[in-house]
């Protein structure tokens, strides 16, 4: 290894186990590392910002930006109330009906929104019928933020390190829908037959109660009709845009850009109700670590590591595939997912051309998303909507314990691992 | 004027009080809050509508205004009966390090003192004593209605 192959590594690692044990923001530890890797010339100006294979890549920026926006407009119309409160009284206030019912509606959000910002609509919604129903909101908040994970694979822009894999790897949102949706429907499925007995000591079904539920207004909860159907509409628009957008040769970051922009011309929200719920520490975190990595690109450290992994797997697509997604499962369960898809994307994408794009090495990306994606869900602090959730149920009078989560998590990761397994290898080996 | 000429005689709550008196208190005199004191009869707080308002309504419904809409008037407000059964004004209270600080001036005070006092606490309420003695309460409407009268801008 050359001198500035081992600096760039120690500089990489050094800012990795900050953001890892939290002993620094992890902006600070991005940015920091960036700063680093910029003033001892690892990388340059040029490259940092410029470089489409070892910069800042602005796709996955602007489309988080331009989600974030529509996002935080949605969530002023009272429209995850409503479903939630309409959908709870539907299953006439039956805790496991409700719980099927919220995890669904928990997922399918998640495909379309980011999880974070699905559990916290979720989350008042769950307390309020747990409430009412006198039962423990505990297992719900749980079995919700599991399936926030779940459903967020699905898509493109369900969970971040897909718009990253998207980005690096040259993925359509439509070769997502294809790819991965299939599996995490079925993958749904199994994860609601586990929920009935995960959590079969909190489902206590007290008709008195119910009453109580049956008497909540869900019409009451849309507080403006007319930005809730320019939000849906909107909202629709973006969809069909992501979907075409191969066709329309328009990228997803100005497919959600030119969405949030026409949002906020249309309604009557104003730019700082519009912009307040744009995280733009995440927007920065990502920024410093496309730098780091390209960093690492930059100096040949990538190209290496790719070049090992390759030999280490002996030529054999399976064995990689199989490899990376169990491997990128037990990391994700332990790091935060996001610096560790963006370390990976372009060791994966090296792997991919080094295998001739056959449909088995394209499934390396799958393998990927699949093991990044659903491990988190392992530990409370593998996924942030994990953290989220924590947070929320703590400051509201009833903490969850990291081993606590972890204790279903685990099972949970394990189920979706095991059945991700079986569908990489019958689609795209057996079946390829 | 002098603040213990602006002095009311006030109810005053005990910490180990029922918390549904205090609610029932503040409610029925229409009072903006009690002023709380321990089992020696020593003020050691106000406590305000607005924070027993704080302790019935869920912090989910308090950050989430759909949330507040969808309850119906007549089993939102058992709700909220339910949440101050059985317990004390001290649970009703923030914790001790939250805790509103004591608005408190001497008998001697001046009007703008007073009001600077109100002002900096934020307080309805302001309590006024000497040593032990308590000559009594100032509220904010009071304390407004004099400085009003001052100019001969008061109704």
């Amino acid at each position: 290894m050359s001198a500035t192959q081992i600096l760039s590594v120690l500089v990489f690692v050094g800012a990795y186990v900050l953001i890892a044990t939290e002993r620094v923001h992890r902006v600070a530890a991005a940015l920091g590392g960036a700063a680093l890797m910029l003033a001892l010339r690892l990388t340059d100006g040029e490259t940092a910002f410029h470089s489409l294979d070892a910069g800042v890549d602005w796709n996955v920026v602007f489309l988080l930006l331009g989600m974030m926006i529509i996002v935080g407009v949605i969530k002023q119309t009272g429209l995850f109330e409503y479903l939630a409160i309409a959908a709870a009284k539907r299953a006439r206030g039956k805790p496991f009906a409700v719980l099927v019912t919220f995890v669904v509606i928990t997922a399918t959000a998640s495909a379309a929104l980011d999880n974070v910002t699905t559990v916290l609509l979720i989350a008042p919604v769950t307390f309020l019928v747990c409430d009412r129903l006198g039962l423990n909101p505990i297992p719900f908040l749980i079995a919700e933020v599991l399936a926030s994970n779940i459903g967020g694979t699905a898509t493109l822009i369900g969970d971040p390190p897909n718009i990253i894999i998207a980005s690096r790897g040259g993925l359509s949102f439509n070769d997502f829908l294809v790819h991965l949706a299939p599996f995490i429907v079925v993958l749904m499925v199994a994860f609601v037959v586990v929920c009935r007995w995960l959590f079969r000591d909190a489902f206590h079904y007290d008709e008195e109660r119910v009453a109580e539920v049956m008497a909540l207004s869900e019409r009451e909860a849309i507080r403006d009709k007319r930005l809730l159907w320019q939000s849906l509409g909107v909202l629709a628009l973006v969809l069909t845009g992501f979907v075409l957008h191969g066709v329309v040769d328009v990228e997803p970051s100005v497919v959600a850009l030119l969405g949030a922009g026409l949002l906020v011309l249309i309604s009557e929200v104003t730019t700082e109700e519009a912009l307040a719920d744009v995280e733009w520490e995440t927007l920065v975190f990502f920024m410093g670590l496309f730098v780091m990595v390209g960093a690492l690109v930059k100096t040949g450290v990538i190209d290496a590591v790719s070049a090992a992994l390759a030999g280490a797997v002996g030529g054999d697509p399976l064995l990689a595939v199989m490899a990376l997604l169990a491997g990128s499962a037990v990391l994700s369960a332990v790091v935060d997912n996001i610096p560790y898809v963006a370390t990976m994307s372009p060791i994966v994408a090296e792997l991919v051309a080094a295998q001739g794009n056959t449909p088995q090495s394209d499934s390396l990306w799958w393998s990927l998303a699949l093991g990044a994606d659903l491990g988190g869900n392992a530990t409370a602090v593998g996924a942030s909507a994990n953290v989220v959730v924590l947070g929320l149920a703590a400051r509201n009078g009833t903490p969850i314990s990291f081993w606590q989560f972890t204790r279903y998590g685990v099972v949970v990761a394990g189920l979706s691992i095991l059945l991700a397994a079986p569908y990489l290898w019958l689609r795209y080996f057996v079946l390829a | 004027m002098r603040a213990r000429d602006l002095a009311e005689e006030y109810p005053l709550v005990q910490l180990t009080d029922d918390a549904l008196t205090a609610a029932r208190l503040i409610a029925e005199q229409r009072r903006p809050g009690v002023v709380v004191v321990d089992a020696d009869g020593k003020p050691v707080t106000v406590l305000p509508g607005s924070q027993v308002l704080r302790f019935i309504i869920p912090g989910y419904v308090q950050e989430d205004p759909s949330l507040a809409r969808v309850y119906d008037e007549r089993s939102g407000a058992e709700t909220c009966v339910r949440k101050l059964e059985g317990r004390t004004v001290k649970e009703l209270l923030p914790p001790k390090e939250k805790r509103y600080e004591l608005p408190k001036v001497s008998g001697d005070a001046t009007v703008i003192e007073c009001a600077a006092m109100m002002a900096r606490l934020r307080s309805p309420l302001l309590l006024v004593s000497d040593n032990d003695t308590i000559h009594g309460v100032v509220t904010t409407s009071h304390l407004l209605e004099v400085i009003l009268s001052a100019t001969g801008q008061a109704t």
